[in-house]
């Protein structure tokens, strides 16, 4: 048997590349468990306030968790997907009449009765677009769609894309989640931290309009992405992190920033072990020595884990955070965890932030980077 | 673990005739005459999670006595009206490829022939046939390949996803039953995707949408920014009244494709 220190890949060589032209954020708009816009759950993640309470929606009697991130009352998500997707076109000025030229991305559970690309569809309908597709990639739906969107403006395919996406805490999922064993019984998540019990579900919903430089006041730039598969298992992340770190180097490569430049990671931290230790190891192997520094969060702690959301729902927050100039909270956090030895944001800071990076993982070892600097 | 509300609450949904009206029409596939039809479970407690697909579906060979099997299939499954039936699913022609400059260099469906009637079995995925035959699919499509890139991307279309695992999933939820844990993965398409990578070391990064048109630009993107060389897609899908079908295709620059290829080679 090998030493763990032989398994660990060398941070690896990057092939990506992307069109020249520069890709912004122009427009944002999130709903979560702090309700709608992105200033409460800034405030919330800010603070280190998190989210989880009894869940009130549907029956969890039978169920070994009762706790979830999810907004009061029974939200519809056609309906906050429809608002958010025109607020945040309405904060990119971009008129219902100019999206007839414009696609909808849409990141989303797989939906049974009609599909999930009619779904989309519906949606983009109501809101003006010439057209939409679906993501259903679970965990990375959503910054994968973002990546794509990201790639087709950089190539001079696309000019503006909107990406959408939108989990509401459901029974069905919860009842999946909670056999799995997968919900936190103490109904707190912990990433990155001893005594952690798993994840906890929250709603998301949001909308980010991705477009070309060179319109005013952008509100960060979507600098580089990456995407890499583990060939590991079907649920389980690969150990020593290999694929992830792939897709952090490509995501560098592709927005020609070193390690030392980057001044918060978004983590996936999903406050389950292995997921938790193997994405260290990613960290460590892709950012070397500066992954020691660089400030660490994982604000599942603070919103939950909103499945094909969620990716989104992080990537506003860290853009948010960018021009805050302050970093999201690793709440929860009980004590160190010495497999994963990380700068974790315990306490409130102010920081200088010219790049973050957010990072995403999901079932089937798939593996996102997304890499956002400040307009 | 406990596997039992999983097993005595399915109620496999009706799968249709439709022989006629589901053949590939694609020329590289074989026609296939498999006539499926689905019927309960006749001892939920003798199957074995690895069994657990198979002992959902009941096969008749429609040859060499067409009408008697018909019959067989009438006795438990109603008449179905045909007009509902597809025609076989396309993950992308080989026109459709050409336009986005990618080359499809293997291909393979379910079902090719009368042989595939009855999803494999693959372990750890129970209930639904959805994930097996996604796996079948990929392994007849990659074993066909003659030559292996360094990162192939592993892309999945599919509209509706697992619909027999969702349906089985809210039934058993509505009904205040108990979930197995082998569900919680299984729910999303990315696991089967997993299953396909890790069997076949694809390392490249891993997709689902909904329609193959976007995954086909989807794959060219990723092999024109140097995602990956070559990709696989697979589109599955679990339409009401027909039976499930997929359809792998295994791309590659249609450059790369024409530089590989030796100059006597060509006609």
């Amino acid at each position: 048997m090998r030493a763990a220190g032989e398994l660990a890949a060398q941070a690896p060589a990057s092939r990506a590349r992307r069109g020249d032209t520069e890709v912004v954020v122009s427009g944002m708009s999130v709903f979560s468990a702090f309700g709608a816009g992105v200033g409460p759950l800034l405030e919330a993640a800010l603070a280190g306030t998190s989210g989880f309470a009894p869940v009130e929606r549907f029956d969890v009697g039978a169920r070994r968790a009762k706790v979830a991130a999810a907004a009061p009352g029974s939200p519809e998500l056609v309906r906050e997907l429809v608002r958010a997707v025109n607020e945040a076109c309405d904060e990119a000025s971009l008129p219902r009449a100019s999206r007839a030229g414009c696609r909808l991305f849409l990141a989303i559970h797989g939906n049974p009765e009609v599909g999930a690309d009619a779904f989309a569809a519906s949606i983009a309908a109501a809101c003006g677009f010439a057209g939409a597709r679906a993501y259903t990639s679970a965990c990375v739906a959503a910054s994968t769609a973002v990546a794509d969107a990201a790639a087709l403006i950089a190539q001079g395919r696309a000019q503006h894309v909107v990406v959408a996406a939108g989990y509401l805490v459901d029974a069905d999922q919860y009842a999946l989640f909670d056999a799995g064993r997968a919900l936190a019984l103490d109904g707190r998540v912990r990433p990155f931290s001893s005594g952690r019990g798993g994840l906890l579900l929250g709603d998301a919903v949001g909308a980010l309009v991705l477009e070309a430089a060179g319109g005013p006041a952008p509100l960060a730039r979507l600098a580089g992405w990456g995407r890499s598969g583990d060939a590991y298992h079907v649920c389980k992340p690969r150990p020593d992190g290999e694929g992830l770190a792939r897709a952090i180097t490509d995501a560098l490569h592709r927005g020609g920033v070193q390690p030392v430049d980057i001044g918060y990671i978004n983590a996936h931290g999903s406050g389950t072990k292995q997921s938790d230790v193997a994405e260290s190891a990613a960290l460590r192997v892709s950012l070397a020595d500066a992954s020691d520094k660089i400030p660490v969060s994982s604000t599942k702690s603070i919103h939950g884990q909103a499945l094909e959301a969620g990716a989104l729902l992080e990537l506003i927050l860290t853009i948010a955070a960018l021009g805050a100039g302050r970093l999201p909270l690793n709440a929860g956090y009980l004590g160190p965890d010495e497999d994963c030895p990380l700068a974790l944001v315990l306490e409130p800071a102010a920081a200088d932030m010219d790049y973050a990076l957010t990072l995403n993982v999901a079932f089937g070892g798939a593996n996102t980077a997304l890499l956002v600097g400040a307009p | 673990m406990s596997q039992t509300t999983e097993t005595l609450t399915t109620v496999p949904e009706q799968k249709g005739l439709g022989t006629a009206n589901n053949l590939p029409t694609d020329q590289t596939a074989a026609p296939g005459g498999a006539i499926t039809a689905a019927a309960p479970q006749s001892d939920p407690q003798q199957a074995d999670l690895s069994a657990a697909t198979d002992s959902m579906t009941v096969a008749v060979p429609q040859q060499p006595e067409p009408g008697a099997a018909i019959e067989a299939i009438a006795a438990v499954v109603p008449p179905l009206d045909l007009s509902t039936a597809t025609p076989a699913i396309s993950a992308a022609t080989p026109l459709q490829a050409a336009d986005l400059g990618l080359t499809i260099s293997a291909e393979a469906r379910w079902p090719e022939s009368a042989a595939d009637h009855t999803a494999p079995s693959l372990p750890g995925f129970i209930v639904s046939a959805f994930s097996p035959i996604a796996a079948e699919t990929a392994s007849r499509c990659l074993s066909r390949r003659t030559e292996t890139a360094a990162v192939t991307a592993v892309l999945i279309a599919t509209s509706r996803g697992d619909r027999e695992s969702a349906a089985h999933v809210a039934r058993t939820v509505a009904a205040g039953g108990l979930l197995g844990p082998l569900l919680f993965f299984q729910s999303v398409p990315n696991a089967v995707a997993g299953h396909i990578a890790a069997r076949w070391n694809l390392t490249g990064p891993v997709v689902c949408l909904a329609d193959p048109a976007s995954a086909l630009e989807t794959a060219a993107l990723l092999i024109e920014d140097g995602d990956a060389d070559e990709v696989l897609l697979l589109r599955i899908e679990q339409e009401p009244a027909v039976q499930d079908q997929a359809h792998a295709v295994l791309l590659q620059a249609a450059s790369l494709a024409q530089a590989q290829a030796a100059p006597g080679d060509t006609p």
